[in-house]
């Protein structure tokens, strides 16, 4: 079947799924597992297509989370103005992550976004006022809550939403990675020395890609906002930032629709197996190094890999075929 | 001849060895010039001095009259300063013909930032450097003859008024070489293009260059007209 054949399958299983299996918690595992494969698609436009390794992309995420629930709650906006500032605000975040981080190369890039993000884990975490447990005035769960046009979204209607969502988010990265702007971030992930000398002004389209990407974390960052209800410290988390980058080094980096189909099935699998937070980071950052030293193309890469390898084995033993039939 | 490139004391040095010591020295337009000098001479530093890869210490580059001095190298490529690597780095996953596209829609990143070349535009530079036919071959999977092929193509993309060629010549076959060496005298004459060829083959540089520096000890110690 062609390429374009089994993501329309999928497509189509998904549409189909709440018919088949209208569970409630179900749904819900696979309406948070879009936009967090969303998430890690925009992973994919920073670390996969321009090469930035970024460890610390729940910083716009979590970024966007907060805008909406202080814009919504605190400022009084309607949710879909609070949402759609967040986007600028999550890109703005990016921006700043990547003014820093773009004169950077390699490990260090890592090393400086890991810290940034992490950093506002701690302020968002160690502070009353965003992540306030119990009796504070946001109410009970910690965290500030979104105030939603809605009361109790039905499953059904969140599912499909999301899962739309993630279809046109998915279709707009791809574009970008197609287009010449994502050429010349393809041509400086490769080599940034020979784009250099072709003309390419490295550092503006290395802040480029941290602030595209970034506003589309962002954007998935808004849809969870709606979905979960409420901003915590959590959006801002290490396991968010390495389920990200993990996800697009099994999909494929670089391939935006491999990061989106890895991040699912991730999703889908650690829910099932009810791990703590700590396990879970561990398990993505084993996954993620094993990965990126031993199958750096991907699951899609290493697949295709062997195909090749096949396809020349298949062809040296027919001309060998030949030579025998052909005689000395 | 109109001074094309001028650079005036211009040292450089590294973990506190210098390297470039007081180098002076004038490209004209349209002039063919030779840099030779043994290894460890800082031939290759000076390559990247000039082209912004690395930035001096001390002295001042101007370019058509222009102080280039602190502009980086892709900021000189686009006002028309070119060059080629010794050892080149292709991009790992790009084609041929998308490498072309990246110089092409940078080179012109003032007018269309983002666009791509035209397709006419970049096979024919293409087909001039002999690549018409691994123009959808990655980069990585050519051979060592055809990516100096497209360091040139590359440098060319940007219609350079120098181009400073940094051992293009080394390791490649006598029919690459004659083909290189044509495309350069050709780009020279209908072009007007100006370059500084650095090469370790003296009878090359005297066939290629009207006049040859020597550089030793990072200072050029002798200048001959061919």
């Amino acid at each position: 079947m062609f390429r374009g054949g089994w993501l329309a399958a999928g497509i189509g299983l998904l549409l189909l799924f709440p018919l088949l299996s209208p569970d409630a918690y179900l749904l819900d595992v696979l309406t948070t597992g879009f936009l967090l494969a969303s998430f890690a698609a925009s992973w994919d436009v920073v670390g996969g297509v321009a090469g930035q390794v970024t460890l610390g992309h729940a910083l716009p995420f979590g970024a966007a989370t907060y805008a909406c629930a202080l814009l919504s709650r605190l400022a009084g906006w309607p949710f879909p103005l609070a949402a759609a500032a967040a986007v600028p605000v999550a890109a703005a975040a990016g921006a700043g992550v990547g003014l820093l981080a773009a004169p950077l190369s390699g490990p260090f890039v890592a090393l400086l976004t890991l810290a940034l993000a992490e950093a506002a884990h701690e302020v968002a975490a160690g502070h009353a006022f965003l992540s306030g447990p119990g009796g504070y005035a946001w109410g009970g769960e910690g965290g500030i809550p979104v105030a939603l046009p809605w009361v109790d979204a039905p499953p059904f209607a969140s599912y499909y939403a999301a899962l739309g969502f993630l279809c046109l988010t998915t279709w707009a990265m791809l574009r970008f990675s197609r287009s010449g702007t994502g050429l010349i971030l393809r041509a400086i992930a490769g080599s940034p020395l020979t784009a250099q000398a072709s003309g390419v002004p490295i550092v503006r389209y290395k802040l480029l890609a941290f602030s595209v990407g970034s506003a589309f974390a962002g954007a998935a960052g808004a849809g969870f906002a709606a979905h979960v209800g409420r901003a915590t410290a959590g959006d801002l988390s290490l396991e968010l930032s390495f389920q990200a980058a993990t996800a697009a080094a099994v999909g494929g980096r670089g391939t935006v629709v491999g990061p989106v189909v890895a991040a699912l099935a991730f999703h889908a699998l650690l829910q099932g197996l009810s791990l703590p937070p700590a396990v879970r980071v561990m398990a993505y950052a084993s996954i993620l190094m094993v990965t990126l030293r031993f199958f750096p193309g991907g699951v899609a890469g290493t697949v295709r890999e062997i195909a090749a390898r096949l396809r020349v084995r298949e062809g040296s033993r027919r001309s060998r075929g030949r030579r025998d039939r052909v005689g000395p | 001849m109109k001074e094309l490139l001028a650079a005036k004391g211009v040292a450089s040095s590294f973990d506190g060895t210098r390297v470039l010591d007081d180098v002076t020295l004038s490209i004209a337009q349209g002039e063919p010039v030779g840099l030779y000098g043994p290894n460890g001479s800082g031939k290759t530093t000076l390559a990247n001095v000039l082209s912004g890869l690395i930035l001096p210490d001390a002295g001042s580059i101007a370019f058509e009259g222009r102080d280039v001095t602190r502009l980086p190298m892709d900021a000189r490529y686009r006002l028309g300063i070119a060059r080629t690597f010794q050892i080149p780095h292709p991009y790992p996953v790009l084609t041929v013909h998308e490498a072309m596209r990246v110089a092409l829609s940078a080179a012109g990143a003032g007018k269309r930032a983002g666009s791509a070349g035209s397709g006419e535009e970049i096979e024919g530079l293409l087909s001039r450097a002999g690549l018409f036919y691994q123009r959808f071959v990655p980069c990585a999977r050519l051979s060592q003859g055809c990516l100096r092929r497209l360091e040139f193509a590359r440098s060319l993309a940007c219609g350079p008024r120098l181009l400073i060629l940094d051992e293009v010549f080394s390791a490649l076959s006598a029919a690459d070489e004659e083909d290189l060496l044509a495309l350069l005298r050709s780009a020279n004459r209908e072009g007007g293009t100006a370059f500084l060829l650095i090469s370790h083959n003296l009878r090359l540089l005297q066939s290629a260059c009207r006049r040859i520096l020597y550089l030793e000890e990072g200072r050029i110690r002798r200048e001959r007209t061919v």
